[in-house]
């Protein structure tokens, strides 16, 4: 209990922070200067990993709730999936697969080698 | 049941349902181990019919659970703790590594963006797929603040999240990409959350390398979509 109560007061300070941030200087959204100084203050160990932990992996596997009143703005979309529906998911597709074949690539090529990791794919 | 203006009741109903039929869907995939019944959709096709039969107008339902959507960005905020569990793995080669990440955000935003207005000539969906390969909440948020469509963005991204999660892996061997950091990085850059999840149940190596290049991805495209898509809008006017 007293570790939940430390995660919230964590990340609401690095929110806050965030806040103030993108108010005075603007360019990222606030949530993500909060996410970037919430891991300075872990990585400077400030905020202490191992109390944050339990309560930060529940936050992250029950996020998804928060993208539903979002989502359900589709509704007001009929039209538009009616008549473009094949055309975004195909630029879905294709987009998508460019992405996997350009950074794959170049990361075989610049990243593989050095950081030693071209083991053979250990199963878990 | 026809709700005229939003009294707390209602939003207090409307909040409780969709955490419930949430949920419900979490327990249901979990049951059947399908990956195919991701709870968000799940949960989005079980609650519009609803809405429509019941005539509550989207933005009504919207501010009844303002709550939930206020909640994205302490989400967002929780994502610094994995990004810090996964630093010392990229510490060595961070340079080249961020490099390739951003490189890959230019590319995909500039072909999404590009190919939309070309096929669909509206700058708000193209806005929301051009943020399709970005984690959720960040996605929601970078769409508003670009004043694009954030009711696409979220399909957008469940689609790309399975495309590369589940197809992924085997077009990389085809191209004979064989590493776990290119693997994990590619998949986690193209497919965020999804295509972590889904290629960690294999190899945990290629798990970790994926959540570090999509939340790094994130950052990037935050700092880089808001000077893209001015100059790209001048060719598509």
């Amino acid at each position: 209990m007293k570790n939940i109560i430390y995660t919230t007061l964590a990340i609401s300070l690095c929110l806050g922070l965030g806040k103030f941030i993108h108010y005075a200087i603007s360019g990222l959204p606030a949530s993500l200067y909060g996410m970037i100084i919430y891991c300075l203050l872990l990585q400077l160990g400030l905020v202490t990993p191992s109390r944050v932990n339990q309560a930060n992996q529940w936050a992250i596997k029950h996020m998804g709730v928060c993208f539903i009143p979002a989502a359900v703005g589709v509704i007001n979309h009929f039209e538009l999936i009616k008549n473009h529906g094949i055309a975004i998911v195909g630029i879905i597709f294709i987009t998508t697969f460019l992405l996997l074949t350009f950074i794959g690539v170049l990361a075989e090529k610049y990243l593989a080698t050095k950081s030693g990791s071209t083991l053979p794919a250990s199963r878990y | 049941m026809q709700i005229q203006s939003i009294s707390l009741l209602d939003s207090l109903i409307l909040t409780l349902l969709t955490l419930l039929l949430y949920q419900g869907s979490v327990w249901l995939q979990q049951k059947w181990q399908i990956i195919w019944l991701n709870p968000l959709l799940v949960t989005i096709v079980t609650l519009i019919p609803f809405l429509l039969f019941s005539n509550i107008p989207y933005i009504d339902y919207r501010q009844s659970t303002q709550v939930l959507n206020a909640l994205l960005e302490p989400a967002t905020v929780a994502l610094g703790y994995p990004l810090y569990q996964q630093l010392q793995n990229i510490k060595r080669n961070w340079r080249q590594l961020l490099a390739i990440l951003a490189l890959g955000v230019i590319v995909v935003i500039t072909l999404s963006f590009s190919l939309t207005m070309l096929l669909i000539h509206q700058k708000e969906i193209a806005i929301a797929l051009s943020l399709k390969s970005v984690t959720t909440p960040v996605g929601i948020i970078l769409t508003e603040q670009m004043q694009g469509d954030s009711s696409i963005t979220p399909f957008a991204i469940i689609i790309a999240g399975f495309t590369g999660g589940l197809f992924g892996p085997s077009w990389l061997r085809l191209l004979r990409i064989r590493s776990d950091i290119a693997i994990g990085l590619s998949v986690g850059s193209a497919s965020h959350v999804i295509g972590s999840i889904i290629i960690s149940k294999d190899n945990m190596h290629q798990g970790a390398y994926s959540s570090v290049a999509l939340i790094i991805s994130a950052v990037l495209t935050a700092f880089i979509i808001p000077l893209i898509i001015p100059v790209l809008s001048i060719f598509f006017t």
